[in-house]
């Protein structure tokens, strides 16, 4: 609950939040104007690992920018590649087969478990506690070893091509992600919700923290966990659904109460939501080629393309305008945790200093894909 | 061949210097310098299954004044440089540097025509003592790099290594 | 009435002289690094083909009007990015309205001009999102956006003197 307190600027000071912080998950600079431990102004300062996408993908062809697409959120890299694929596929008119788009999926929803548990793991490594993150990386090195087995990096995946995917999935990924689900399942109650959602120390600190009303989610553009967390029902594999995210049952969670709470459970529901979707894909893989016709040099029509998917983060947009050559004109990434980092500033304001970086570690942030 | 990369202090131990770098090698602290996607497999490494504790490592100190080892994971940008320098200067001597990731030993994959803000290499601005390639490197990859650390510190390696063939 | 042509009738109305048509936004064989020749109005879209509902070309100083029925309509700011035309000696910012939740309706504003002298007025009275994005612009073409509260640059150093993404800029 943010409290009011009068703003006695003479007795105010400026902390620097640097940009080497073990709580700021990366690279972001916020410079703090505190009042005693209360937050009276909160600015973040990006542009610390600024890497240059937008001019790089001007600079080279359009598979040249996949493997850059997945070092901007590496955590999710799998949904940052899908989306690039989208956008190019909508541009030159490439046709995917449907086993592709169910390897497609199946490795996304994977991907998002992974980028989730490390999301747990941060969080309560911010709030204090180191055990969580010992349990959730065991249970990534499960996923990161299934989808080794198939895309063959750890992190920073470049699995997806205009037309499909490059390497089919085998027998042994099949069972291993069968017995991963199972695994999953029966380990959440015990070392994820009872140890650490139901405990007391946890719901103190962020219970009633971070209110985000659903109108600033608007004027702000917040999408994702943190949008789902006040409210409002917006997913994009629901709302503008790709790929064949329509044959699948599945719900997507939304909770009302605003707070940091709300959004942490978000994306403990989302997980089991994405082991269900797994499980359909699974059952209903079809056989056939995995990768479509695409021409070697690829030149889409001139126009205006624009595709959108979900990330873990939110909704990730590639605006791209082709001119009928072989690079892309202009390539704009529409970033989900630059919106939602940007009502920061508002929402901060009147905070305590420790319930301001709980507040940011529920926002999940991965600065990379703020700074592109 | 171990004690000429300790720089040297006024006072000179002879073979107390072989115990104190036995103690430094195998007690390295790193500093928390995770800045892109290499951080993520240093956390990996930090978790159970890689378990950098093994090697003395898993004390990842937050301020520069309290560690030994900065590992430079990531790419550091020229808004970033000072600030990395500035970290450097912080912390004390003996120190070391690895600069983990392409990244950080080349500039990586931003090294193009292109590049307007991306610093080509950490040792443009300090000296680099151990450099682990990979995109991001495997954890084992950091744990070599760990223990070639140690080698340079000691002159003899940890266990002998395992050759293929 | 589904939502995009409500909105498409509301957005007309700041247009009385052109009629709304539909169609691709770019025509056949376009030059490379011109932007396409049109009238300023309102244009339908293919939505799976090119990923959005409506394609709105306006003045710059209709840019906050614009906005405005957006955000009566209900609309949130997705993004803004800009666009070098270089042959044209032409700067676009385009506008990405969605909407959260409820019925899908993706609006493209887009609006050009001068690359010698690139003045937009700010929309971040209306949706606060902008302020950031707008500061990007600036950041990579150095449009620049009259009343804007704090038009300073966000991802590269403060004292960069130069605008990247520009097609002319080579470091």
């Amino acid at each position: 609950m943010t409290v009011p307190i009068s703003l006695r600027h003479d007795e105010t000071f400026v902390l620097n939040l640097g940009p080497q912080h073990p709580a700021t998950h990366g690279v972001l600079r916020v410079i703090l104007t505190l009042d005693g431990e209360y937050v009276v102004k909160a600015e973040p300062v990006l542009g610390y690992v600024h890497r240059m996408h937008e001019k790089l993908a001007e600079g080279g062809t359009f598979a040249q920018f996949m493997p850059n697409t997945a070092r901007m959120d590496y955590l999710h890299a799998l949904a940052f590649n899908h989306g690039w694929a989208l956008v190019v596929e909508k541009a030159a008119g490439i046709e995917v087969p449907e086993r592709a788009e169910y390897i497609r999926v199946i490795t996304v929803e994977l991907n998002r478990i992974a980028s989730h548990l490390l999301w747990w793991a941060a969080f309560l490594l911010d709030l204090g506690g180191f055990t969580p993150l010992l349990y959730a990386f065991d249970d990534r090195e499960k996923i990161i070893d299934l989808l080794e087995r198939v895309t063959g990096s750890r992190l920073t995946y470049c699995y997806m091509r205009f037309g499909g995917v490059y390497n089919d999935i085998d027998d042994e990924f099949i069972t291993g992600t069968r017995a991963f689900i199972k695994r999953l399942r029966s380990r959440m109650p015990r070392f994820y919700h009872d140890l650490v959602t139901h405990n007391i120390i946890l719901i103190k600190r962020i219970k009633d923290i971070g209110i985000i009303t659903p109108e600033q989610c608007r004027r702000y553009g917040a999408t994702g966990p943190v949008a789902r967390g006040s409210g409002i029902s917006y997913d994009i594999r629901k709302n503008e659904p790709y790929s064949v995210y329509p044959e699948f049952d599945f719900d997507v969670p939304v909770f009302d109460e605003c707070d940091s709470m709300a959004r942490y459970m978000v994306r403990m529901h989302e997980m089991e939501q994405s082991l269900r979707i797994i499980e359909q894909a699974l059952d209903k893989l079809p056989d056939g080629p995995v990768m479509g016709k695409a021409p070697k040099v690829l030149k889409p029509e001139a126009g205006y393309y624009y595709s959108a998917v979900e990330t873990a983060r939110g909704s990730l947009g590639y605006r791209l305008i082709c001119d009928g050559g072989k690079n892309p004109y202009k390539l704009k990434l529409r970033s989900p945790t630059f919106s939602n980092l940007s009502l920061f500033g508002e929402v901060a304001e009147g905070m305590l200093l420790a319930d301001a970086l709980a507040f940011m570690g529920s926002l999940d942030l991965v600065i990379p894909e703020i700074d592109r | 061949m171990g004690t000429e990369n300790v720089p040297s202090s006024i006072v000179q131990f002879a073979q107390l210097d072989k115990l104190l770098n036995l103690g430094r090698a195998n007690s390295l602290w790193p500093m928390t310098f995770g800045l892109a996607c290499c951080a993520i497999e240093m956390m990996c490494t930090g978790g159970s299954r890689f378990d950098i504790s093994r090697f003395g490592a898993e004390v990842f100190r937050p301020s520069p004044r309290q560690s030994d080892v900065m590992i430079v994971a990531g790419t550091i940008n020229k808004k970033l440089a000072m600030a990395v320098k500035t970290l450097y200067d912080q912390m004390p001597e003996p120190k070391w540097v690895i600069a983990m990731g392409n990244c950080a030993i080349s500039g990586g994959p931003f090294k193009v025509k292109e590049n307007y803000n991306v610093v080509e290499g950490a040792d443009k601005l300090f000296p680099v003592d151990v450099y682990i390639p990979g995109c991001p490197p495997r954890p084992e990859a950091l744990l070599e790099g760990i223990l070639t650390l140690e080698e340079k510190i000691t002159g003899k390696r940890r266990w002998p290594r395992v050759h293929a063939g | 009435m589904d939502i995009r042509e409500k909105t498409q009738i509301a957005l007309a109305l700041l247009f009385p002289a052109a009629p709304v048509t539909e169609g691709p936004v770019v025509a056949e064989g376009a030059d490379q690094g011109t932007p396409p020749p049109r009238e300023p109005g309102v244009v339908i879209q293919d939505f799976p083909r090119c990923g959005s509902h409506l394609d709105i070309l306006c003045r710059p100083d209709q840019v906050v009007a614009v906005a405005q029925i957006m955000d009566t309509e209900g609309f949130f700011l997705e993004s803004i990015a800009g666009v070098d035309w270089l042959e044209k000696q032409q700067l676009e910012v385009l506008y990405d309205y969605n909407r959260l939740g409820g019925e899908h309706c993706r609006v493209m504003v887009r609006t050009l001009v001068p690359r010698t002298e690139p003045v937009v007025p700010t929309i971040s009275g209306v949706f606060p999102a902008a302020n950031w994005h707008e500061r990007e612009t600036f950041d990579f073409y150095g449009v620049h956006f009259q009343n804007h509260p704090n038009l300073i640059r966000i991802l590269l150093p403060e004292d960069a003197d130069f605008h990247p993404l520009l097609k002319d800029f080579m470091p």
